[in-house]
């Protein structure tokens, strides 16, 4: 059915098993679930906090404020307690000679596979957070505005390093990246 | 100013492609101004048949309309030449350049080797005067709306000549970004039988479709005719009480419209309105398209895919065929029994968001030839876009069913709970069930869009609710697979595959896909690139092992 020589025959892959996807190698630093929770309390943890306190000082308000308190209470203690032991269980990655391949996500999980001969940029992002943790966001982006891998919560040197050998591969690799 | 030596245009006479002038800065073409000064003359001329012909009394409620046309005419042109006063391009061996700013001074440059389209443009003063306005397209970013590297205006040969050069990406020209490197194939050229010559240069010229008149009857029928027919009405009414007409008094002399009644004056007053309007949009799909033409013609390097049309302003885009990754079809839902089909090609480099739409390489029309003419552009037999797709599983349906319930159900919970606090009168309510039964149609329209296969070397799939599109994309141009699966998607046992690519809309989905399939559907949409991470029943001792070693 296929002109190309790299894929295999699809003969017998729905014999038993359907064919399935490996995890990445990887895993990310045990950190990064400080760092997720610390984001959770930054963003919608200092809202609710507001929220909370325009609930307690304006009283004409209150029978409908006490609804959204409660909703982003709920929504903050999740994000904190919940989703970075969640994530921490999720996220894997890995950067072979040919591939860039991340699964990341909690209660939508995704799996991202980009070859080398198809990136562009290769970016080690630090915030403010990252820096205090040493850790590092790894971002490779490809031709494609939707194409983008961003694998979060890495040690700063793996993540350094990483992006080092992505960019001495990707130069060496042919192709206009289109 | 800074630029060196800035001299008119010279028009390269002897056509020696762009490295003779190479490193010239070069001024837009100086017929430019006198197509200013025709302009804001031109637009005097209203204001002067009123005050002299007419003999109108002076006063701005009758002049005022001329008036402004005057000021407005006469203030574009002065800006247009201060425009031209500090404009300078030039083209060098490696990248176009493009001075341009009164006050803002701004200077872009562009790499040749993005270069990813050039069309030429004309409206009517540019013809008379043999102008023609150069749109250079470069990168993917101008897939995303960012406005392209506009030459307005050069004269026609000195047009031709750009294209041509720029067109034309030699190896030489990019030694670290050889196109054609990446495994992509040329798009397929065979010429079948309609080919006959080019008067020019005896060069075959292979003609894929034609304006049909019939095909008018599927561009009149839509929501626009009720704004171009108001813009009509009101137009016609205006020029008709300039020159002293009452129009509204001749439409109420023309029937008793108190013995009619309210409910038959609206229904006629639509009725007539919305047949001005299919009026107003049939003339204006003959203009926009008079002298279609789709066709493939040869370029520098390669084959470009070239449209042209319209009466008074003739717009032709050429595509390079090089940069084409695929085609789509779509069908809008409510026109869908009429057979009524949009076709598009997916190509890196030209806007997706432009007015002038110069990815639809056919006006809309029916689906039969839309679909026998992608099969001839992509040059593929049997078309990929005919191919019969694997239907989604009935899971899909049954997660469409119950987002469109959960979502009814919590708009209509938030409306109960706004009636009860005495928000919201109680009537919206039944607003809000009434949204169950749509949202439950909706999910069965948009499951039956769904379908996805792999034909030859494209990968075909199929989604939309309100607009049904196909889309046929070269599996060699698939960049980021992704595979999605949220926690209703694993319940139902359906994931999500996303093909990503540098053209068009940049990510096709194939969206519910079975769970058991969705990763042998995606190994196969990009071939070779999940293969050292796939999981396959009987366990082959594959390149993963050999690669440990290099992973960090």
């Amino acid at each position: 059915m296929t002109p190309d020589p790299t894929a295999e025959p699809d003969g017998g892959v729905q014999s038993e098993r359907a064919v399935g996807l490996l995890p990445p190698r990887h895993r990310v630093e045990r950190r990064a679930i400080l760092r997720w929770m610390l984001g959770a309390v930054a963003f919608p943890g200092t809202l609710t906090a507001a929220v909370a306190i325009a609930c307690v000082v304006w009283e004409a308000a209150r029978p409908w404020l006490v609804v959204v308190v409660i909703a982003l209470a709920v929504f903050t203690a999740v994000g904190v307690l919940i989703e970075p032991f969640w994530r921490y269980a999720v996220h894997r990655w890995e950067a072979t000679d040919d591939a860039v391949y991340a699964l990341t996500g909690w209660i939508v999980r995704e799996w991202r596979v980009a070859p080398i001969s198809r990136i562009q940029t290769v970016d080690a992002v630090r915030g403010p957070l990252e820096q205090v943790m040493g850790l590092a966001t790894l971002r490779v982006t490809t031709a494609s505005s939707r194409g983008a891998i961003t694998i979060g919560g890495l040690d700063s040197d793996v993540a350094a390093a990483a992006a080092e050998r992505l960019n001495a591969i990707t130069q060496r690799t042919p192709g206009d990246a289109t | 100013m800074s630029a060196p030596g800035p001299r008119p245009n010279a028009g390269e006479p002897n056509g020696g492609g762009a490295d003779a002038g190479a490193a010239v800065w070069q001024r837009l073409d100086v017929r430019l101004i006198w197509v200013d000064v025709a302009q804001s003359l031109l637009s005097l001329v209203p204001a002067a048949v009123a005050l002299v012909v007419f003999r109108v009394e002076p006063s701005w409620g009758t002049l005022g309309p001329v008036a402004v046309i005057g000021v407005v005419g006469t203030v574009g042109a002065v800006a247009d030449m201060l425009r031209w006063t500090f404009t300078r391009y030039r083209v060098t061996p490696d990248r176009v350049e493009r001075r341009t700013g009164v006050v803002v001074r701004r200077h872009r440059s562009v790499r040749r080797d993005r270069i990813r389209s050039v069309d030429a443009t004309a409206k009517l003063r540019h013809r008379v005067a043999g102008l023609r306005i150069v749109n250079i397209g470069a990168g993917q970013q101008s897939s995303a709306g960012e406005s392209a590297f506009v030459l307005d205006a050069v004269r026609r040969p000195e047009a031709e000549r750009l294209r041509g050069a720029l067109l034309r990406t030699r190896l030489g020209d990019a030694p670290a970004a050889p196109s054609g490197a990446t495994g992509e194939s040329v798009a397929a050229t065979e010429t079948s039988t309609a080919v006959r010559p080019d008067g020019a240069g005896g060069v075959p010229v292979e003609v894929f479709a034609r304006l049909k008149p019939s095909w008018v009857v599927y561009n009149v029928f839509n929501a626009w005719a009720y704004l171009m027919a108001l813009g009509l009405t009101w137009g016609g009414y205006w020029t008709a009480s300039m020159f002293g007409l009452d129009a509204a008094g001749f439409v109420g002399g023309l029937a008793d419209w108190d013995a009619i009644g309210v409910a038959w004056t609206v229904v006629i007053a639509v009725l007539v309105v919305g047949a001005v309007g299919v009026v107003g949009l049939a003339a204006n799909f003959f203009v926009e398209n008079w002298n279609f033409e789709l066709a493939r013609v040869p370029g520098d390097d390669g084959t470009l895919l070239r449209t042209r049309k319209g009466l008074f302003t003739t717009r032709e885009v050429n595509r390079d065929d090089n940069r084409m990754r695929g085609l789509q079809i779509s069908e809008p839902v409510l026109w869908r029994w009429m057979g009524m089909a949009d076709t598009n090609v997916v190509t890196t480099g030209l806007n997706l968001w432009s007015l002038y739409e110069p990815t639809a390489i056919l006006p809309r029309g029916p689906i039969t030839v839309a679909r026998r003419v992608a099969g001839r552009v992509l040059g593929v037999d049997p078309s990929p876009l005919e191919a019969p797709l694997t239907r989604h599983p009935r899971a899909a349906l049954r997660r469409r069913l119950w987002w469109a319930t959960s979502t009814a159900a919590a708009v209509t919970g938030v409306l109960a709970w706004l009636w009860l606090t005495g928000v919201v009168p109680a009537w919206t309510l039944w607003a809000g069930a009434g949204l169950w039964p749509l949202g439950l149609l909706g999910a069965l329209v948009a499951y039956r869009a769904l379908g996805h296969t792999v034909a030859g070397s494209y990968l075909v799939v199929r989604s939309g609710l309100m607009s049904r599109s196909t889309v046929a994309l070269r599996r060699s141009a698939v960049s980021t697979i992704a595979i999605r699966e949220s926690w209703l998607q694993r319940r139902l046992g359906l994931k999500t595959v996303t093909a990503m690519t540098s053209a068009g809309w940049g990510a096709y989905r194939a969206g519910d896909v079975a769970a058991e399939d969705a990763v042998a559907f995606a190994a196969d949409a990009a071939p070779g690139l999940l293969e050292p991470f796939l999981d396959r029943p009987d366990p082959v001792p594959g390149p993963r092992r050999q690669q440990a070693a290099s992973s960090p």
